[in-house]
C-alpha cells in the first residue's frame, strides 16, 4: 500500500504549487493509486519500495521525515536518488525509481481527468491547451 | 466452403480500396479483417492509452494479450514485446486500419522517390532500388485517392514539385499563428512552403460533415467523421454494392494452395469461434500492413523462392527541433498541422534522399511533456512546471518523415518458438535501418534548426533517432515489387511472383518509402492494382 504522507510530500516536490495547484491537490496521488492497482500492478512492490527508500534516505540525510522536511531539504533529497548518488542501501535502482516516479506523476498531473488526476483538468487550464474547461 | 472472386486480407489503407473497386466491379469479395469496428466512443479520448503515445495500452487494436512479437535488438537480444511498445511496431488493427487513427497526411511521392538508385548509386550494405513504375504512371491514382476519399490542400504550392493534373477537391486547412511565424521564416531563407495536404473535409465532402478544429486528430478519431479513411469511405462503398462481405475479428492462418500448387483461398480464425474457418477463392490480396503481410507470406510458405519476403522493411525515422517563439503560437485550433516545405527532400549535397518539414498536430500536454521539453531544463519542479505554464502555447514545432535507405537486414522473419492467442507463428523483427538514413535524418534536423532560428525562436533544441529499425505506422517494403524475381517479391501490379492469383497490395510494395507519409502512395497503388485485378477476374 502506498504511505499517503511521504507520496503526498513526494510528488508536491516534483510539481510544487505556486499560483496553480500542485501535485496533491491536482489529484496526482488518486492517479497513482489507480494505477498501481491496475496498469502497474506488476510494479506496485518496486515503487512502494522506491518511497520507504526516500522515507530512510531523508532521515540518513536531515534526520527527519521526508514531509516533515523544509522545501530545500525535500529537493536535495530527491536531487541524489535522481542522480544515484544515495547515502543509504536501496534494494532497487534509485534512477529507474525516480525515472517512474516522475514520469507517473506527470502522467497525474498533465493527462486527461478521467484517469483519477488532473482535476478539474487544472493543468490544461494552466498550460492554455484549453481555454476554459467544462469540470 | 463458401467461394468467392476474391479474398482480401485486412481492411485499411489498401485493403478497403481493394475492396471497393472490386466489389464495385461485380466481383464477389471476402473483407478480412482482424479486428473489429471501432466506434468514436471505443477509440476515445485517453491521452496515454492512443495510437500516438501508447503509455499503458492503445486505442485500436490489437489487444495487448495474446498478440506477441519477437524484437532482436541491435546487439542481437531478443524479447517478446506487446502492441502498445515502441518495438511492436504497430498499425492499429481494426476496420479501416491504421486510416481509423491516423493523421490523414496525404503528400504524393516525388518522382525522384521512384528512381533513388539511379540518382543517387547503391551505398555499400543497402539494397536500394529503383520502383517498376514512375511517378507518372501512379499520378491518375493518385489523383483519384484525393478525389474519392477527400484531401484538402493547395496543388499550386506543391506543383512545382509533383505536377499534377487536378487540384484538390477540397481548399487546405485555415492557417494557424504558428503558420505565419514560419513562413516568414522560410521566406527569409528562401524556401518555399505548403499547407500540408490532409485527408480531412476542411468542407462538407461526399456527405459527411466538415471538421470542427478539434484537439484530437491523430492518434485518435474524428467526432464528425470528417477525417477519411478506409472505414467511412471506401469500405462502406464496398458493402453498398452488395457485393462485399466484412468478416471482423478474423485472422487468417494461411494462404492456401490446391495440389498444382496453385492458391486457392485461406484458412482463418474468427474471435470465440474454436475451429478454423475455410474460404475458396480465385484471387488472394494480402493487404495486411508490411509487417504482417510478410508474416502470412512466410507462414504460407508462398513468395520466398529467394529469401526476399519480409527484408528491407522500412518506415521513417524523424527528426524533431523545438523553438521557444516570443509570442504565443498555439491557438488551440485542430488539426494543427499547417505548413510544410519540400525544399529537402531531395539534392541535398552529400546525403541520399531527404525529407519534408512540417509542423505538428496538437500534442495534448502530458505528449509535450514527454516528448518536446528542452533537455537543459530538470524534470520536476517549480522550474518545469513553470516551463509548462508559460511555453506551452510559444513552443513552435518542426519535424518529418525522413527517407528510409533500404537495409536488408532490417527485415520481418517469422518465430515458430512463439505463437500468438489462435497458435500461429509471430513475426520476429530484426536489423536496422541503413547508416545513410541517419545521416539524412540528422542533417535534416539541422534544417529544422535553421527554419525555427529564422522564425524568430530565441531558444532551439532537437533531438532524432540514431541507426535503429524503422517500421512503425509507416512500415513499408517488405514484399518489394520489381522486375527480377531475385531481389524483389512482386511485379509492378503487386502479383507474388510464379503465382497467378496471389497479390499483395499494402505499403509493403514500396521499393521506397519517399520522404513524406506514405498513405497516399499506398492507396494510389491500391487503386491501380486492383483495377487491374478486376480486370484479370
Amino acid at each position: 500500500m502506498l504511505k499517503t504522507e511521504t507520496l503526498r510530500a513526494v510528488v508536491d516536490c516534483l510539481i510544487p504549487t505556486d499560483e496553480f495547484p500542485g501535485a496533491y491537490e491536482a489529484g496526482v496521488c488518486d492517479y497513482l493509486l489507480r494505477l498501481f492497482a491496475s496498469d502497474l500492478r506488476d510494479e506496485a512492490e518496486f515503487f512502494t519500495t522506491g518511497l520507504d527508500s526516500i522515507e530512510l534516505e531523508a532521515r540518513a540525510r536531515f534526520g527527519a521525515p521526508f514531509a516533515s522536511l523544509t522545501p530545500e531539504q525535500q529537493s536535495i533529497t530527491l536531487e541524489a536518488i535522481e542522480q544515484g548518488d544515495v547515502l543509504t542501501s536501496w534494494q532497487i535502482s534509485p534512477q529507474r525509481f525516480f525515472e517512474m516516479l516522475v514520469c507517473t506523476t506527470a502522467e497525474g498531473f498533465y493527462s486527461d481527468p478521467q484517469q483519477g488526476g488532473n482535476r478539474g483538468a487544472i493543468s490544461w487550464t494552466m498550460t492554455g491547451f484549453e481555454d476554459q474547461v467544462d469540470a | 466452403m463458401k467461394d468467392y472472386d476474391a479474398i482480401v486480407v485486412g481492411s485499411g489503407a489498401a485493403g478497403g480500396i481493394v475492396a471497393c473497386v472490386l466489389a464495385e466491379a461485380g466481383k464477389h469479395v471476402l473483407l478480412l479483417e482482424r479486428g473489429r469496428e471501432l466506434s468514436f466512443a471505443d477509440v476515445g479520448r485517453d491521452h496515454l492509452r492512443n495510437q500516438r503515445l501508447a503509455i499503458y495500452g492503445h486505442n485500436a487494436g490489437p489487444e495487448l494479450n495474446g498478440n506477441p512479437r519477437v524484437f532482436v535488438d541491435p546487439e542481437g537480444r531478443s524479447r517478446i514485446v506487446r502492441p502498445h511498445e515502441l518495438d511492436y511496431h504497430n498499425n492499429a488493427a481494426c476496420v479501416g486500419g491504421g486510416t481509423r487513427v491516423y493523421g490523414a497526411q496525404a503528400w504524393r511521392f516525388h518522382p525522384d522517390d521512384f528512381r533513388m538508385a539511379s540518382k543517387y548509386g547503391i551505398p555499400n550494405g543497402s539494397s536500394l532500388a529503383d520502383w517498376p513504375i514512375t511517378y507518372e504512371t501512379l499520378e491518375p491514382y493518385y489523383e483519384r485517392a484525393e478525389w474519392e476519399l477527400g484531401a484538402a490542400g493547395d496543388g499550386r504550392t506543391i506543383n512545382h514539385q509533383v505536377p499534377r493534373r487536378r487540384d484538390y477537391p477540397l481548399p487546405p486547412v485555415p492557417p494557424s499563428p504558428q503558420t505565419s511565424a514560419l513562413k516568414r521564416g522560410a521566406s527569409r531563407l528562401g524556401w518555399t512552403t505548403t499547407p500540408v495536404p490532409l485527408l480531412i473535409n476542411t468542407e462538407p465532402y461526399q456527405g459527411r460533415a466538415a471538421c470542427i478544429a478539434c484537439k484530437y486528430c491523430v492518434g485518435f478519431a474524428c467526432p464528425t467523421d470528417a477525417k477519411n479513411g478506409s472505414q467511412n469511405t471506401v469500405i462502406p462503398r464496398a458493402l453498398a454494392t452488395g457485393n462485399c462481405e466484412l468478416q471482423t475479428n478474423a485472422i487468417v492462418a494461411n494462404i492456401d494452395v490446391d495440389s498444382q500448387g496453385k492458391v486457392s483461398g485461406v484458412t482463418y480464425f474468427v474471435d470465440g469461434i474454436a475451429e478454423q474457418q475455410r474460404a475458396r477463392s480465385k484471387v488472394v490480396v494480402v493487404s495486411a500492413g508490411a509487417i504482417e503481410s510478410a508474416r502470412l507470406l512466410l507462414n504460407s510458405g508462398l513468395g520466398n523462392e529467394h529469401d526476399q519476403v519480409g527484408r528491407n522493411l522500412q518506415g521513417h525515422l524523424y527528426p524533431r527541433a523545438y523553438g521557444l517563439a516570443t509570442t504565443k503560437v498555439f491557438d488551440g485550433v485542430g488539426p494543427g498541422v499547417t505548413i510544410a516545405t519540400t525544399q529537402f527532400n531531395h539534392d541535398n549535397a552529400g546525403i541520399i534522399g531527404g525529407g519534408m518539414l512540417a509542423d505538428d498536430f496538437i500534442k495534448p500536454p502530458i505528449d509535450f511533456w514527454y516528448d518536446s521539453l528542452p533537455p537543459d531544463l530538470s524534470r520536476w519542479g517549480i522550474r518545469n512546471k513553470a516551463f509548462m505554464r508559460d511555453n506551452y502555447t510559444r513552443v513552435l514545432h518542426v519535424r518529418g518523415p525522413v527517407q528510409d535507405i533500404p537495409n536488408p537486414d532490417g527485415r520481418v522473419t517469422v518465430d515458430v518458438a512463439v505463437r500468438d492467442k489462435w497458435g500461429i507463428p509471430v513475426a520476429r523483427l530484426s536489423g536496422t535501418t541503413h547508416p545513410a538514413t541517419v545521416e539524412a535524418v540528422t542533417f535534416m534536423r539541422a534544417r529544422g534548426e535553421e527554419w525555427l532560428r529564422a522564425s524568430g525562436c530565441e531558444k532551439i533544441w532537437s533531438a532524432q533517432p540514431g541507426l535503429i529499425l524503422s517500421g512503425r505506422q509507416h512500415q513499408a517494403g517488405t514484399c518489394r515489387m520489381g522486375k527480377d524475381p531475385k531481389t524483389s517479391v512482386t511485379d509492378e501490379w503487386g502479383r507474388v511472383h510464379n503465382h497467378d492469383n496471389l497479390f499483395v497490395v499494402d505499403g509493403s510494395l514500396h521499393v521506397t518509402n519517399g520522404g513524406f507519409n506514405p498513405v497516399l502512395t499506398i492507396m494510389a497503388l491500391a487503386f491501380r492494382s486492383s483495377e487491374h485485378i478486376a480486370r484479370q477476374l
